[in-house]
C-alpha cells in the first residue's frame, strides 16, 4: 500500500527485511544507543489526534552512518482503551513499523534498534514525522478501539533518557499486574505439543499459574505464539467449566487431554502431585518424587549429579517418569512453577515439600513461606530417608504432626488395595513407577493399576500372578 | 535465494573452500550471508573476521535469563534481536557464527524460535555460504534449511573419503532437502590425481572440482592470514572460482 505524503510503501511483504550495514543511513536506540518505545492510555479530551511532536534532530539533519538516540511514545484514547491494554498496543508497534519498506524495527521496550535504508532517504524520505504518520495511520486501521492516537518522537538524548526514566516506571508497574495475573483471571490455557515428537501422548497445558515443563514457556508465550500460528505448536484452550478449583481441573483441558493423548488420559489436575496429574514429558526441569516413609516430597533438578534421599539420581527418576505419561507418585515441572501461588496446592503445597537440592532451593528460596524454609531439607542436611526422617523431626516440619495419624490409616488401607505393598524405594533404581506408593495414599479411590496397550504386540510364555 | 553448504572431515581444507567461495562471491555482485556452523568456529579467521558471540551463546543467554524477564516479553523478537546483535558486517557480506552446541536443558521451544529467525535472515540475502561439521547438525535439526547444493570435500586420505561417503549416506538417512550433492577433491597432487579420481566415482558422487595442493594457502595458514588475502593467481582461488561456476553460481 502506498501512503500519502511518503514514499515508501507498507506491506507485511517488508516483514523481516533486514538493512545491512552497506545499505544503512541512519542507525536508531539499539545497541550503540539508547531508546524506547512505549504505548499510554489518556481521555479523549487529552489527545488531538494526528499530532506529531519531534523532540531533536530530524532524519533530514542526520549524517550518513549515524547513530541517534531514538524514543516513541504515542498515546490513545478510546472508549475501550484503558491501561490493561497499553501493552499488547505497543506491541504492535514492531509488526506495523517492520510494514514500512526500507525501514527495520527489532526488540522491544528499551531495547528497540531501528535502522533506516539509503534507499529510502534517497526516494525523499527525510522525516521521522512521516514514519510516525504512517504507523498512527496502521495502528487506527488495524485496531479500531483506538479512537484517537498523537506520537511523541524524541531524538535528543538528554529527553530520552529523562523520559525514559518515567518509562521505566510504567514498565514495572504493568509487570508487577503481570506477575500477578492468575488462572482465574483469563479463560484460555495454552497448550503446547512441542515435545510429541518424542513424547507422543504428552499434553502441556501452560496456565498463568503454571509454566511450561521445560520452564521456557509461560502463558504470554503461549499467547503470542497462538495467535501469530494458531495451527501451530502452542495453542489455545478454552479453560471450560470448572471441575475443581483447588486441583486445577477444568473441562477444556480435560477435552484437550482426550484428543491429543490420543484418548490415553481424559482428566488433568493442573495443580495437582498424586491425582490426575499433569503429564510429564520428558525434558522438564525439575522431577518431584514422593517418598512413603515421610509422606513427603523431594525435588531434583538437572543440574543435581548426586542421588535424592529415595536413592535415586535425576536421570533414573526422569527416565521413569518421561514419555508423557501422568505417573502417580512422580512429576516434571519448570522451575518457576515453584514460584507459582498455586504450588501443587491440592496436596498441601510447600507443606508437602520436605527436600530438594540446595542449589534449586536457592534458586527459589524466595517462594517458600517463612515458616518451612529451614524445615526443607537439602543434600548437606540429608542424604538417605533416615537422615531425612531425624531432620525434619528437628527441625518441626509441618508433615512430621501428620505421621501419626497416617501411619494407623495406611495400615487399614493396605489390607483393602490390592497392590498396595510399599516398595523400599532406596536403591532400587529399577522399580516401576506405577508400583509407587501413592496408591495407598489416594483413600481408596484407586483401587487396581490402569494399563493401557496400543499397537502392541507381547508374547508370552508363563505370567505368575500372585496375592502377597 | 541459494544455499551452499561446505562439509567434510576436520583438516581436509571445507573452510578453506568456503571461505574462498565467499571471496568469489562477493567479488561478484552477491550478497552472501555466511554463516559458520561447525562448533570449532574457523571459519571467521578464515575470513579475518574476529567476533564478539555466537547464536549458540545467545540462544543460551535468553535460556538462563528467561526466569528474570517481565512475564509478556516476546521472546522471539528479543531473540531475533539478539542474534542481529552478533552478525558480523561485512562489505558484501555478513557473518553469523552458531557456535556452542546444545547444552543438557530442552532447546524445543528456543530451537522453534530460532528456526523462524534463521529462515527470516536468511532471506535477506542473494547466498547462502555455510561451513558445518560433518555431522551436519544444524541442518539435521532444520535450524538451517533447503539447502541448495551440498559439497562435500575431501582429500587424498582414506578416512576423508570414507567421512564422505557417510555424510552421503547420512543425507538418506536424514531425510534432508538438499537438491544437488557434490564432492570437491582438495590437496590433489600430481601422483594422487587419478586415484581420487577414481575414488570419487566409487563413492557415486558427481565430482565438481579438483583443488590442487597450493603452496599459498599453506603459507597462509601457518602465518595465521585469512585465505581473503590470497593472490588471484593462486591455484586454490582460481580452481574455488571453477567450482562456483560449475554448479551456477
Amino acid at each position: 500500500m502506498a501512503v500519502v505524503g511518503c514514499p515508501f510503501e507498507m506491506s507485511p511483504m517488508y516483514e523481516g527485511e533486514r538493512i545491512r550495514k552497506d545499505d544503512l543511513y541512519v542507525e536508531l536506540a539499539g545497541p550503540k544507543s539508547k531508546g524506547f518505545e512505549i504505548v499510554r492510555s489518556a481521555e479523549m479530551n487529552e489527545i488531538e489526534d494526528g499530532k506529531v511532536t519531534l523532540i531533536g534532530p530530524d532524519l533530514k539533519d542526520m549524517k550518513e552512518g549515524s547513530n541517534h538516540p531514538y524514543a516513541m511514545i504515542y498515546r490513545i484514547a478510546g472508549e475501550q482503551v484503558e491501561p490493561d491494554i497499553e501493552s499488547i498496543v505497543e506491541r504492535r508497534n514492531h509488526d506495523f513499523q517492520n510494514y514500512i519498506q526500507g525501514y527495520m524495527h527489532l526488540n522491544q521496550r528499551y531495547d528497540i534498534w531501528v535502522r533506516i535504508s539509503k534507499e529510502m532517504v534517497n526516494k525523499g524520505l527525510d522525516s521521522l514525522k512521516q514514519i510516525a504518520e504512517a504507523t498512527m495511520m496502521m495502528f487506527k486501521n488495524e485496531l479500531a478501539f483506538i479512537e484517537k492516537i498523537e506520537a511523541t518522537f524524541i531524538t535528543d538524548m538528554a529527553e530520552v533518557e529523562k523520559e525514559l526514566e518515567e518509562a521505566r516506571k510504567v514498565y514495572d508497574v504493568r509487570d508487577t499486574r503481570t506477575r500477578d495475573l492468575h488462572d482465574e483471571d483469563v479463560d484460555t490455557f495454552y497448550g503446547c505439543t512441542l515435545c510429541q515428537s518424542f513424547a507422543p501422548t504428552n499434553v502441556c497445558v501452560v496456565t498463568p499459574d503454571r509454566v511450561s515443563l521445560c520452564g521456557a514457556i509461560n502463558w504470554f508465550d503461549g499467547r503470542a505464539a497462538a495467535k501469530v500460528d494458531p495451527e501451530g505448536p502452542q495453542f489455545a484452550i478454552p479453560k471450560g467449566e470448572v471441575i475443581d478449583e483447588l486441583g486445577g481441573e477444568y473441562s477444556g483441558v480435560n477435552d484437550v487431554a482426550v484428543k491429543l493423548s490420543g484418548g490415553a488420559f481424559d482428566r488433568i489436575r493442573i495443580h495437582s502431585f498424586f491425582e490426575y496429574p499433569h503429564t510429564s514429558c520428558g525434558c522438564f526441569e525439575v522431577v518431584g518424587f514422593y517418598m512413603p516413609e515421610v509422606d513427603g516430597i523431594g525435588w531434583a533438578d538437572r543440574d543435581f549429579k548426586g542421588t535424592a534421599p529415595n536413592g535415586l539420581p535425576f536421570s533414573t527418576m526422569a527416565g521413569q517418569t518421561g514419555g508423557g505419561k501422568q505417573v502417580v507418585g512422580f512429576l516434571g515441572v519448570g522451575i518457576n512453577y515453584f514460584r507459582s501461588p498455586k504450588f501443587i496446592q491440592a496436596d498441601g503445597g510447600w507443606k508437602k515439600v520436605v527436600w530438594m537440592p540446595k542449589a534449586l532451593k536457592d534458586k527459589v528460596v524466595e517462594s517458600i513461606p517463612e515458616d518451612i524454609r529451614d524445615a526443607v531439607a537439602t543434600e548437606e542436611d540429608a542424604t538417605d530417608i533416615n537422615t531425612l526422617k531425624s531432620f525434619l523431626q528437628e527441625k518441626k516440619h509441618p508433615i512430621v504432626d501428620t505421621w501419626g495419624a497416617e501411619e494407623a490409616e495406611e495400615e487399614a488401607e493396605a489390607v483393602e488395595a490390592a497392590q498396595g505393598e510399599v516398595p523400599a524405594m532406596g536403591g532400587m533404581p529399577t522399580l516401576a513407577p506405577m508400583q509407587m506408593p501413592a496408591m495407598s495414599l489416594s483413600g481408596g479411590a484407586g483401587g487396581g493399576l490402569k494399563i493401557i496397550l496400543s499397537n502392541a504386540k507381547i508374547t508370552v510364555d508363563k505370567i505368575i500372578v500372585k496375592k502377597k | 535465494m541459494k544455499t551452499i553448504a561446505i562439509t567434510g572431515k576436520g583438516g581436509t581444507g571445507k573452510t578453506a573452500v568456503a571461505a574462498l567461495l565467499i571471496k568469489y562471491l562477493t567479488e561478484g555482485k552477491n550478497t552472501v550471508l555466511a554463516i559458520d556452523a561447525d562448533p570449532d568456529t574457523n571459519l571467521p579467521a578464515a575470513l579475518g573476521d574476529t567476533i564478539e558471540n555466537t547464536v549458540g551463546g545467545m540462544r543460551e543467554s535468553m535460556l538462563e535469563g528467561r526466569d528474570e524477564l517481565p512475564p509478556d516479553t516476546n521472546k522471539k523478537s528479543l531473540l531475533e534481536g539478539k542474534i542481529n546483535s552478533v552478525l558480523v558486517e561485512k562489505p558484501r557480506y555478513d557473518l553469523l557464527v552458531m557456535g556452542r552446541p546444545e547444552g543438557p536443558g530442552c532447546y524445543c521451544y528456543a530451537n522453534d524460535l530460532l528456526r523462524g529467525i534463521m529462515d527470516q535472515i536468511a532471506n535477506n540475502y542473494e547466498i547462502v555460504v555455510i561451513d558445518t561439521a560433518a555431522g551436519l547438525e544444524h541442518i539435521s535439526r532444520r535450524i538451517i534449511r533447503d539447502v541448495t547444493d551440498l559439497l562435500v570435500v575431501t582429500d587424498g586420505s582414506r578416512r576423508g573419503l570414507e567421512t564422505a561417503e557417510r555424510i552421503r549416506d547420512l543425507i538418506a538417512e536424514l531425510d534432508l532437502n538438499i537438491e544437488n550433492l557434490y564432492v570437491v577433491l582438495n590437496k590433489v597432487t600430481d601422483t594422487n590425481r587419478e586415484r581420487l579420481q577414481e575414488y570419487a566415482t566409487d563413492l557415486n558422487l558427481k565430482l565438481v572440482g579438483m583443488i590442487p595442493f597450493d603452496d599459498n594457502i599453506a603459507h597462509f595458514d601457518l602465518e595465521g592470514l585469512p585465505l581473503t588475502g590470497l593472490p588471484e593467481d593462486s591455484l586454490s582461488v582460481i580452481e574455488v572460482a571453477k567450482i562456483a561456476k560449475n554448479i551456477g553460481l
